[in-house]
């Protein structure tokens, strides 16, 4: 990444970061802005967890009220703005979906790694490209069935019982994979 | 599962994991609804944990990256605006809103839909000049003699005791439907109304959320658009914010009018 497109990027951090606080302080006019440049962002993690349009955008309805009422709480100290609101609407979108019958879920193995390419997708919120290309590295360490479980719940928003029915394996084993794999990458991204 | 163990002092699958793993855990979503809950009681009690959470979510934020950002709807927006109580648009503002081609189109939709009310004869009073429809975004509204809008079905969709609720106006050769409220009171257990067409001996069909105290048009799906005829029903019921969860109405109907060619 060259040094202007990492200057673009934090300039773009700083810019979500004051809008948050603008709106934690009632700016509907900051609301409205936060919405325009961060909802595609948003629509994307939605639509990556739901499984049809229609429930991602209701989704994302709910996303952007709950922002509207906590952008307090945002921590520029502790977190990054993009990251801090991706993870609002991966949370909401995993709480609809395990609210949603378990039949109406996705249900593909993704034990290939189907979205395994990130040279595939422009990294343009990337939070620094260290810190990219360090958890890449550090996936990279962890052994395939462990690397592919975590993607997969992660992207696929899986519960443990999901990921063992989809892999065939006894739930206490998936659970065994991902807990070490997490321990792994914890300690690999320490160092 | 035993052949593993002798590797390892312990199992991770087989014993409760630490708070960190937990958050872990939460972060990557693998829990089931229960646990979840569970889990964002105790980030709520225990800053702490709080923090654990945040730290994954950190670690795992390069991982977001990865998803590519998707256009968003037009009509998310004033879904947004009408769920936090605003009206559905902002109409201080530069642009489409203050093009004179439009107020000129949006008033007369406005004045059909008054004429048509006291035409009904049940109106109180006068419903407030309409705000831009949320969905006329690019093309700037036919400009209709008066005349022709009242020509457009109108239908009421009354209260129990008869009173007026909404006013729909259909256009039914667009697929769009006009609603105008008779300003009321929020629900004062939160609940959002939401518009249903009903076809005759056919089950509900959501047209989405509407607004208690300003006129917005409704797009009705393609495939809904047979059904904006005589006899079939329109209705609203109160429903949670963001609308019935399932696309089943589950609140009661509040207001509701079977649909007449005029």
């Amino acid at each position: 990444m060259s040094g202007s497109e990492q200057a673009q990027r934090s300039e773009h951090r700083a810019e979500i970061a004051h809008l948050l606080a603008e709106v934690a302080s009632g700016s509907r006019d900051a609301f409205e802005r936060l919405y325009q440049r961060t909802s595609s962002k948003l629509f994307g993690v939605c639509l990556r967890l739901m499984p049809d349009r229609a429930e991602a955008e209701d989704v994302l309805q709910e996303v952007y009220v709950g922002i509207w009422h906590k952008a307090g709480q945002f921590d520029p100290a502790r977190a990054s703005p993009i990251t801090w609101l991706a993870m609002i609407a991966r949370n909401k979108a995993i709480d609809r979906l395990r609210a949603m019958p378990a039949a109406s879920t996705q249900a593909p193995v993704e034990m290939a790694e189907r979205a395994a390419d990130p040279s595939a997708s422009p990294l343009h919120d990337a939070e620094a490209s260290n810190d990219s290309a360090r958890l890449h590295w550090c996936m990279e360490q962890l052994d395939d069935r462990r690397r592919s479980l975590i993607r997969t719940a992660f992207f696929d928003g899986a519960t443990y019982e999901e990921l063992a029915a989809r892999v065939g394996s006894p739930l206490g084993t998936v659970k065994s994979w991902i807990r070490r794999g997490l321990l792994q990458l914890r300690a690999c991204l320490e160092t | 599962m035993n052949s593993h163990a002798p590797d390892f002092d312990h199992d991770p699958g087989q014993e409760p994991p630490d708070a960190d793993v937990l958050a872990g855990e939460y972060v990557l979503g693998v829990h089931d609804a229960a646990q979840r809950r569970r889990l964002q009681a105790r980030i709520d009690a225990e800053p702490e944990f709080s923090q654990r959470v945040q730290a994954w979510e950190m670690r795992f934020a390069a991982l977001i990256d990865e998803i590519a950002p998707s256009p968003v709807p037009p009509q998310l927006w004033p879904r947004v605006r009408t769920q936090l109580g605003w009206s559905p648009v902002e109409g201080a503002r530069g642009g489409i809103w203050q093009s004179v081609s439009f107020w000129r189109g949006a008033t007369a939709l406005a004045v059909a839909a008054a004429v048509a009310a006291i035409f009904i004869g049940r109106l109180p009073r006068a419903p407030e000049p309409a705000p831009p429809p949320p969905r006329v975004v690019v093309q700037p509204p036919p400009v209709a003699p008066v005349e022709t809008e009242i020509a457009k079905p109108v239908t009421t969709l009354a209260h129990d005791d008869g009173s007026p609720g909404w006013l729909a106006s259909l256009d039914a050769a667009n697929g769009r439907v006009t609603m105008v409220p008779v300003p009321a009171r929020a629900d004062a257990q939160g609940r959002v109304p939401e518009l249903w067409l009903i076809p005759e001996g056919g089950a509900p069909r959501s047209l989405g959320l509407v607004s208690i105290d300003k006129a917005h048009s409704v797009t009705v799906p393609q495939a809904l658009r047979a059904a904006l005829k005589a006899g079939s029903t329109l209705a609203i019921t109160l429903e949670p914010p963001g609308g019935a969860p399932k696309g089943i109405p589950t609140g009661p109907i509040i207001a509701k009018g079977s649909l007449q060619t005029i």
